[in-house]
């Protein structure tokens, strides 16, 4: 029984740790194969490192869904123009990224976010760098390196 | 019976075998995943504000129990540049160690910014040290699309 239970110890701490240090790669966390829009308004924003968050609650006809946004360093985001002050809770924005792998939405959805856009319409990208993200021509310096 | 036991530690220590990893990106996975993930989580998860409806709300510690969490975090990222630029798992001469040891000095800014309960300072090492964490993996480890 003892053998069994070390078995079941050793399986699960083994896929736990693979988990863990696969946090940072895009291809870990988020499907390059999910583009999505997500158009709604902005209800709490995370200004943490390494990653913000922004969550975007979502009104449709099934109801309300939030949305986790995640985007790239504060430090980032504030070079590009996105500040405390223009992402406050309230606004209306459009954020286009890729869906987390589940694409369950369980227990909340997640996706990371490329770059969005102001009720003004100007457009900024909020992304991470160098983190294997699909070359989809959001990232400034992605275009640079080419 | 020790046997056994004994077959089943191996199997514990070789697990990340069976996961198409090698010997060597096991190491590195287990220090990234058991030392430096966690330590640099203690910094990120100390700094910074959420920002709802109701106001904005600063994660700064509140209390010497917070601010220790901190150090010990810093104390284990600056340490464990020691770890990574050991000869067996450096992977090359010169650029891994001065990845290595720019954690290092990630650990101690961390470090000095706890100690003198500096939360803006703590939060500019924190973006500093995900710089650094993407250089290498960006040289070492992520393939791009």
């Amino acid at each position: 029984m003892k053998i069994i239970l070390r078995i079941i110890f050793c399986l699960f701490f083994g896929a736990f740790a693979f988990q863990i240090y696969a946090h940072h790669a895009f291809t870990a966390e988020f499907d390059p194969n999910a583009p999505i829009n997500i158009t709604g308004k902005v209800v709490k924003v995370e200004w943490i490192n390494p990653h913000a968050w922004v969550h975007v609650e979502v009104e449709d006809e099934s109801g309300k869904t939030v949305w986790m946004v995640e985007g790239g360093t504060p430090n980032t985001l504030i070079r590009n123009g996105i500040t405390k002050k223009t992402l406050l809770p309230g606004t209306i924005i459009i954020v286009r990224g890729y869906q987390s792998k589940g694409r369950l939405c369980l227990p909340i959805c997640i996706a990371n976010g490329r770059d969005v856009t102001f009720p003004d319409g100007s457009k900024v990208f909020m992304g991470s760098s160098g983190t294997g993200a699909p070359r989809d021509g959001t990232d400034p310096r992605e275009l640079k390196r080419e | 019976m020790r046997k056994l036991g004994f077959f089943f530690i191996l199997l514990c220590l070789s697990w990340q075998g069976f996961t198409k990893e090698t010997e060597e990106h096991s190491e590195i996975h287990d220090l990234m995943a058991y030392l430096l993930n966690p330590a640099a989580e203690a910094i990120w998860d100390s700094a910074g504000y959420v920002i709802t409806e109701e106001g904005e709300f600063n994660l700064e510690p509140t209390d010497q129990e917070g601010w220790d969490k901190v150090k010990h975090g810093a104390k284990v990222i600056s340490e464990s540049s020691y770890l990574l630029s050991m000869p067996s798992r450096a992977v090359d001469d010169a650029q891994w160690v001065a990845l290595s040891m720019a954690l290092k000095r990630m650990g101690e800014r961390a470090f000095e910014a706890a100690e003198n309960e500096d939360s803006e300072e703590l939060f500019k090492v924190g973006a500093d040290l995900y710089q650094v964490c993407v250089a290498c993996h960006q040289t070492y480890w992520i393939k791009e699309e």
